[in-house]
């Protein structure tokens, strides 16, 4: 498998759209296109190999399954994972003649993705700093009145920044990069060590991205609990992840029914309802 | 903050087009420095513009949306909302001026920020996303498109109405979040969110070691997998989590060389004969 200008200028152009701060809006760019689920779905559709896209985006999902990014500090990009990773996992993938749908091919997608991905974080920085130009143009509208100006300032100049921070290293990391992996094949057998290693630290990488979210939501020792439950429902029970979360439902009612009871008397009883899951349109 | 003095009224075309604004540029310009502020001002223009006609009156009030602001950029949308309404209050000389506007936006977006966190990024999408990997595998594009199709009208309506919802109730559109009630909110919705990300990592990781330890005989005596699962399912998984949170959370260890230490463990599990992936060509 090999990757053509054509094809790379357009993974480019969908790292521009989804990185963090991207071009595409928060919720379609970041939290869609950039997902590596459905960036396996495109790169798949671009690369010509729609079923390997789908496996390697599988496997990185995986990693980046609760990718948070509190108060803006990011521990990988999802431009670089999702555009630059998955397209390299491919064409490494069919280099070594691996079963696209294998766990070896899995564990190979999840090392290359992630080692591009935290090296891409250097990306969304770049991106960030050189958005302060444009936003020095924005301050200087603001304070002579040219607020017409500061549509071009949010929308507009950004453009550049991913031009020369998200297209262009994208375009040109796919290339090339393709060609790199290509020759890995001849220089790191199968067997060997260092392939072993790659194999079984890509077996382990979603463990750190399930830790990072775990140190969101943990707050003390027993918060630990729930999510052992979790994972003995699931590792023991063999409960699917709907089942789960209806039986952590139980607990979360519970859970909110005792702390509204704590210090007696209070006016409100409504159960509550995740704002954000309520999909009816007002007005 | 209602149905008094209603001398000037933001139509819903204008509310739509400050939502979009937001919803597409909350973050396009984004730097450390200053975060979301421009995504906010530009969300603003329209309602400003719609509010006072005369062009210094929109200069003076856009000066209280170029304060620092940051929050989740989904849940945060009520924000936007409220601000609406505030504004439309100031042009009807109520007695709001940037300063209480900016009181509340700081207020409000830390506990925004955190509710959002846990509840998007750390409970509705790892369900979401575990849902759709279910579907995709074996190589199936299903998953990917459901994905994008519940997501994607799930963000939308879902913002359209926090948006709205800010903009006719005010500040009260949040007082759950805040106080008692928002904190047992929280609470519940960690427990969900604990026991979704214990069910991601048993249904989708699974680190597992390949020691055997042979008998003179030749037959194997110890196979330390099927010992371990005898004593709890996925146990190996769980341990490398914990110990991936420790180091990050008490140790203080960042991400990347958590991954890297990874790699030495891996390098010397490999070594030593305790991970052995089984490649082959």
């Amino acid at each position: 498998m090999t990757i053509s200008w054509i094809q790379a200028a357009m993974l480019g152009l969908f790292a521009c759209l989804c990185s963090n701060s991207c071009m595409a809006g928060q919720a379609v760019g970041n939290y869609t296109i950039g997902r590596p689920l459905v960036g396996g779905l495109i790169c798949g559709l671009i690369l010509g190999d729609l079923q390997l896209g789908i496996a390697c985006g599988v496997a990185m999902q995986l990693v980046y399954i609760a990718l948070v990014t509190p108060g803006g500090t990011v521990s990988a990009d999802v431009r670089a994972i999702s555009y630059i990773g998955i397209p390299l996992a491919m064409v490494a993938i069919a280099s070594q003649g691996l079963n696209p749908l294998g766990g070896s091919a899995a564990n190979l997608a999840k090392s290359v993705g992630t080692l591009v991905g935290t090296v891409g974080t250097v990306l969304y920085y770049a991106v960030a700093t050189m958005n302060l130009v444009w936003q020095s143009f924005g301050w200087k509208d603001v304070h002579n009145g040219k607020l017409n100006k500061l549509t071009a300032v949010n929308f507009g100049w950004p453009w550049i920044s991913h031009a020369i921070f998200s297209f262009l290293p994208t375009m040109f990391l796919t290339y090339y990069g393709a060609t790199a992996v290509t020759a890995l094949r001849n220089a790191l057998p199968m067997d060997g060590v260092a392939m072993k290693t790659l194999f079984t630290v890509g077996g382990m990488l979603p463990c750190v991205g399930i830790a990072i979210l775990l140190r969101q939501i943990i707050g003390r020792t027993t918060d630990f609990i729930p999510f052992l439950v979790g994972f003995t429902l699931a590792a023991s029970l063999g409960l699917n992840l709907v089942s789960v979360t209806v039986v952590s439902l139980l607990f979360a009612v519970i859970m909110y029914e005792v702390e509204m009871s704590k210090g007696g008397k209070q006016g409100n009883s409504t159960v509550p309802e995740g704002p954000n899951d309520d999909d009816e349109e007002d007005i | 903050m209602e149905n008094t003095n209603n001398s000037k009224k933001l139509d819903k075309r204008t509310l739509l087009k400050s939502f979009h604004r937001w919803f597409w540029g909350a973050l396009t310009c984004f730097s450390q420095e200053h975060m979301q502020t421009f995504g906010y001002m530009a969300s603003m223009l329209p309602i400003l513009k719609k509010l006072y006609p005369n062009h210094k009156d929109q200069v003076k009030a856009i000066k209280a949306y170029t304060a620092f602001f940051n929050t989740n950029p989904m849940l945060g949308t009520v924000i936007v909302g409220i601000t609406a309404s505030m504004e439309q209050a100031r042009a009807n000389g109520k007695e709001i001026d940037g300063e209480t506007i900016n009181d509340m936006r700081a207020g409000l977006m830390g506990p925004i920020a955190g509710i959002g966190d846990s509840l998007i990024d750390g409970t509705l999408i790892p369900i979401l996303l575990g849902i759709s990997l279910g579907m995709s595998t074996g190589g199936s594009p299903l998953g990917a498109i459901f994905y994008i199709v519940a997501w994607v009208l799930i963000a939308y309506f879902g913002q359209r109405f926090l948006y709205f919802r800010g903009y006719h109730f005010g500040d009260q559109a949040v007082s759950f979040l805040v106080g008692k009630q928002g904190a047992a909110i929280r609470r519940a919705i960690g427990i969900v969110g604990s026991m979704v990300v214990g069910g991601v990592l048993a249904s989708w990781v699974n680190v597992t070691t390949s020691l055997k330890l042979y008998g003179a005989n030749g037959k194997v005596f110890l196979n330390l997998q099927n010992k371990l699962d005898s004593i709890y399912p996925g146990l190996l998984t769980v341990i490398v989590t914990l110990f991936c949170w420790w180091l990050m959370t008490k140790k203080h260890v960042s991400a990347i060389w958590t991954m890297l230490l990874l790699v030495v463990i891996s390098l010397i599990g490999v070594l030593v004969g305790f991970f052995n992936p089984g490649l082959s060509y």
